[in-house]
């Protein structure tokens, strides 16, 4: 199973598990389906913490992990990065090529709205970053 | 004089040809010829710039030796000299300095969305998409975002090109139109175009405003987008590319005031045109193009040719005999 693949699993159990879990825990949802070393397990939730998209905070011996924003708060801001987070003209904008530019600026700050709405009401479901 | 050949050289390469080019509606015709036209004349730019400064020192070389520096060289000189010093070093560090900026920036910024493409990526999702069109390579890159905008983009590098959609534009727009999006992504990846618009966003970025970079580099992104048009239209054909362009590039309606005009970029206006007037007649089109194709390259070469015989060639030559003799 290509590690992208496994990545994206991995993510999915933290996003719906609604509280962080440890790599043991991780470990048996996966295995419920598929053959896989507790190891690579570790192996993957390391590689995310890595990414900054899961937070490691420890908890007596073992470790805990959870997603740092919710599914839809990744996609809004990558999307705001994509579109309009970039200044016309940036040393950064040959980066991405875009099918075609000049996003209209009630679109970006559509996306902005919608990531703010998202941001906002985080004060039930997660923490805030440390 | 030489310096104020390779001087005049370079105030004319930076202003009046970019000005020049950027308004020329003949190379809307052969993007590709026209974009080596362009990398062509900022090379030479590039070139008669430090042309410039470099030659200056070389006086140093022509006056007799023996005596004290400013002896030798009397006060106008020295100046001259210690100037040409100081311009080519400046020039220089600026512009590899900002090249390194880029370089980093853009790579840093090109991992963090193949990270997070390759995270959140919707296989489901992305099962709508014509896999005849896509190819195997095509549907390896491709990633699909489920999330509140109409984003069509590609992340470049090696070994980790992402073509990346989202499910709204996989959803608004017909199938034919997904697979011009695609084809034409798919292109800007296969040709490299970032390398392009990387090289002009670090002369941009490298020199003063006053130099008129910005049209080159505004310019050298919509041919590179014609390019890419190009090779979307001979998969897809003309129509379905033009309808995901005034789709894509159009906003959304405007809140409860009803539906918003159509607001679409001037690049979406002039490609969107420019596909239209090309589908009529292909045949008389073809003999023309191929003449307008080669007189472009002919004036690439000239660019950085005839300035090299005329200007460096008798300045390095001589330089040499004064070194030597």
């Amino acid at each position: 199973m290509a590690l992208g693949e496994l990545e994206r699993d991995v993510m999915d159990r933290l996003w719906g598990a609604g509280r962080p879990l440890t790599v043991r825990e991780v470990h048996e949802q996966l295995a419920a389906h598929r053959k896989i070393a507790y190891t690579t397990v570790m192996t993957v939730l390391d590689r995310l913490a890595k990414k900054a998209v899961v937070r490691q905070e420890r908890e007596g011996r073992a470790f805990r992990y959870s997603p740092v924003a919710s599914r839809e708060q990744m996609v809004a801001d990558l999307m705001l990065d994509a579109l309009g987070g970039v200044e016309a003209v940036d040393t950064r904008q040959a980066a991405l090529v875009h099918f075609v530019g000049g996003v209209s600026p009630a679109e970006a700050a559509a996306l902005r709205e919608a990531l703010d709405a998202l941001s906002h009401p985080t004060a039930g479901g997660e923490t805030t970053p440390a | 004089m030489t310096a104020f050949w390779f001087a005049a050289l370079a105030v004319l390469l930076a202003g009046p040809a970019p000005a020049a080019l950027a308004r020329a509606r003949w190379a809307w015709r052969v993007p590709r010829a026209a974009l080596v036209l362009w990398q062509s004349v900022a090379l030479a730019a590039v070139l008669a710039t430090l042309g410039a400064g470099l030659s200056s020192l070389t006086l140093l070389f022509t006056e007799q030796p023996g005596l004290p520096f400013l002896a030798r060289h009397g006060f106008a000189q020295t100046t001259l000299i210690g100037l040409g010093t100081a311009f080519v070093a400046v020039v220089t560090v600026r512009f590899w300095a900002v090249a390194a900026l880029v370089a980093v920036r853009t790579r840093r910024r090109r991992r963090h969305h193949r990270e997070m493409v390759d995270l959140l990526h919707r296989r489901d999702a992305a099962g709508a998409v014509d896999r005849a069109l896509l190819g195997e390579a095509g549907a390896r890159v491709l990633r699909v975002l489920t999330g509140p905008a109409r984003v069509a983009y590609c992340v470049p590098g090696v070994g980790g090109n992402r073509v990346v959609i989202s499910d709204a534009v996989l959803r608004e727009l017909s199938p034919e139109e997904v697979g011009a999006v695609l084809a034409h992504e798919q292109a800007h990846l296969r040709a490299r175009h970032d390398l392009v618009l990387e090289a002009f966003t670090v002369l941009h970025a490298a020199f003063p405003r006053v130099v008129s970079s910005r049209a080159a580099l505004d310019t050298v992104r919509l041919l590179v987008e014609m390019l890419a048009d190009d090779a979307a239209r001979r998969r897809t054909g003309a129509l379905p590319l033009a309808r995901a362009l005034v789709q894509l590039a159009s906003a959304p309606g405007q809140g409860a005031g009803g539906p918003g005009e159509l607001r679409v970029g001037a690049d979406a206006v002039t490609r969107v045109r420019r596909l239209a007037e090309d589908r009529c007649g292909p045949q008389e089109r073809r003999a023309p193009h191929r003449g307008l194709a080669a007189a472009a390259y002919a004036a690439a070469a000239g660019v950085l040719g005839v300035p090299t015989l005329a200007i460096a060639v008798p300045w390095i030559s001589s330089s040499w005999r004064a070194l030597a003799g």
